[in-house]
């Protein structure tokens, strides 16, 4: 599938803002979230500026952005059109909870749920809008879902641990909960690319149904040049290079922030050395992440290809 | 609406004889030229005369070869447009509505009013039906000749949709393919028509007739390259010529 660039800003940038939400929501269980000034402004322009830049990002591929009012309708069929509603739902919790909760009022912490609960409908939507789609069976899968889940949440984590560094905050109760879900992030793309390198569902054979046995091959395509349905649908990448992007999403996603949280203790660095590293810990993740939505687009392959000589997918 | 109808009064469909098709693309051609000027018009082209030309189209011919033990090595030519399948998910995904299947006859459209352009319709259909055209920044689709097959200004034997009246082998059928009794359903029951990927589950309305089986002496002989080395290649084939011609 062809890698739009929008949508994959889209997904790791409001994935990231829903999951700072997620990781708030977690802190309110477990300890007192009341922090100082400074460091509740610092995460409510952050979630907010990642929830909306994506969000904003996601309507440029459209062909008509100025009609996307329209997807808010047929919610009763549509995975997209749900997700669209949530999204935009989400947002008037979210602002009465930045609200209270700037202004210390009690009642932030029940909108703070709500909101939580909103994005991860809002997660489950965009999730299953791929995960549906029986013509790419890499993303017809049960993990496409969770995925978008634990990449929120782990997303969300990092950059809050990440931040505390900026403004003192207690994160003592996220140190297990960040490296837990980074790790289970990871785990979880192990098991994801296992599957796909295996998944076939359809083939030369059923796309013609010229006969069972035959050895089919496209002779001659439709057209000497390029058309729409290869350039959206039919992309590819050598397997040596998405390896070695695998790799790159696991050390800088994964790996890297694992190590730098539990080494953190035993550093004895400038401060300002150390600050400066989490901020680049927080941006090489996010790097990460893209390439890693990059891949999640680039390999999956759609059924569309075995009129244009793939024999199966 | 997205969602699909609950019944249809009619099926309308192509049948497409796949053993009869030459491949010669005037049903592409033709339906470009009716379709450019009719529903979605205008088709689009990009860079139409240049070195990289893309343009929209509704209907494409892919030619494959298949081998078989039985029937040796043949070339089919496969042309393929839009199913206006009965269970369609290009309908069901569509968030605005744009995209609808009829309740009267099956059809499959597209608003170009109220399409937004998302393209997600295009990646749930398995036979690459839809086409996006970059220009108008909506999605289009065959519309198997909406304007012609009603159309009461045109004599009625051209109430067809184009790419079936164009065909010169008669290789394509059009009928109501709900109703047990017209021609064109007794037609795919007495040859076996059948769905392309039925695993997808689309209930495609378009139905595709299987080459014949040849059973001529020389069928199963399949063709062997008369010399691995492709430099005395030319050469054999001088030789084999100048023998033939003494």
């Amino acid at each position: 599938m062809h890698p739009s660039k929008s949508i994959i800003f889209f997904t790791v940038s409001s994935g990231t803002g829903y999951g700072i939400l997620l990781c708030l929501s977690y802190l309110a269980f477990v300890t007192d979230i009341n922090f100082d000034n400074n460091v509740k402004l610092l995460l409510i322009i952050t979630s907010f500026v990642f929830i909306s830049a994506g969000l904003l990002s996601s309507t440029l591929h459209l062909g008509h952005p100025e009609r996307a009012w329209r997807s808010f309708s047929q919610w009763k069929s549509s995975w997209l059109s749900r997700e669209g509603l949530a999204a935009v739902i989400t947002f008037l919790p979210l602002i009465i909870f930045y609200l209270l909760w700037y202004l210390d009022n009690f009642f932030y912490i029940y909108f703070l749920h709500l909101t939580s609960a909103l994005c991860l409908i809002t997660i489950y939507c965009t999730g299953q809008m791929y995960a549906t789609l029986k013509t790419i069976p890499a993303w017809n899968n049960k993990l496409v879902t969770p995925i978008y889940g634990i990449n929120a949440i782990c997303m969300g984590s990092l950059t809050v641990y990440c931040l505390s560094h900026f403004h003192e905050f207690e994160v003592n109760y996220l140190y297990n909960f960040t490296i837990a879900s980074l790790t289970l992030c990871l785990f979880m793309k192990l098991i994801y690319w296992y599957i796909i390198s295996k998944k076939t569902t359809s083939t030369a054979n059923s796309a013609t149904g010229l006969g069972r046995d035959n050895n089919i091959s496209l002779f001659e395509g439709p057209h000497t040049g390029k058309n729409f349905l290869t350039t959206e649908m039919i992309n590819k990448i050598k397997k040596e290079k998405a390896n070695f992007l695998r790799l790159c999403f696991t050390i800088l996603t994964c790996i890297l922030p694992i190590y730098m949280i539990i080494q953190e203790p035993s550093l004895i660095i400038d401060v300002f050395i150390l600050k400066l590293s989490f901020f680049f810990v927080l941006i090489f993740a996010l790097v990460g992440m893209l390439i890693e939505r990059y891949l999640f687009f680039i390999q999956a392959k759609h059924v569309v290809s075995l009129y244009y000589g793939e024999n199966k997918v | 609406m997205t969602t699909l109808p609950t019944k249809q009064n009619k099926k309308l469909g192509l049948v497409i004889d796949l053993d009869i098709c030459v491949g010669c693309h005037a049903c592409a051609v033709n339906c470009k030229e009716w379709n450019t000027s009719g529903h979605s018009s205008p088709l689009h082209d990009i860079d139409p005369y240049g070195d990289d030309p893309t343009g929209v189209w509704f209907n494409r011919i892919h030619t494959f070869e298949v081998e078989s033990e039985i029937n040796g090595s043949k070339t089919v030519h496969f042309p393929k447009s839009c199913l206006h399948c009965s269970d369609a998910p290009c309908v069901t995904v569509c968030p605005t509505g744009a995209s609808y299947k009829r309740e009267e006859d099956g059809i499959v459209l597209v608003n170009p009013d109220t399409c937004i352009g998302c393209k997600l319709c295009s990646w749930s259909c398995p036979y690459g039906a839809r086409e996006y055209d970059e220009e108008a920044g909506i999605m289009k689709k065959c519309t198997l000749c909406v304007d012609k097959i009603y159309n009461e200004n045109i004599p009625k034997a051209d109430r067809v949709p184009a790419c079936v009246s164009t065909c010169p082998a008669g290789a394509r059928s059009f009928g109501d393919l709900g109703d047990e009794n017209s021609d064109i359903f007794k037609l795919v029951e007495e040859r076996n028509g059948y769905d392309l990927m039925p695993e997808q589950d689309c209930a495609p309305t378009n139905k595709y007739l299987p080459p014949r089986e040849k059973n001529n002496q020389f069928s199963s002989n399949k063709l062997e390259s008369i010399t691995q080395d492709k430099e005395i290649a030319f050469d054999s084939w001088k030789e084999i010529i100048e023998n033939a011609s003494k």
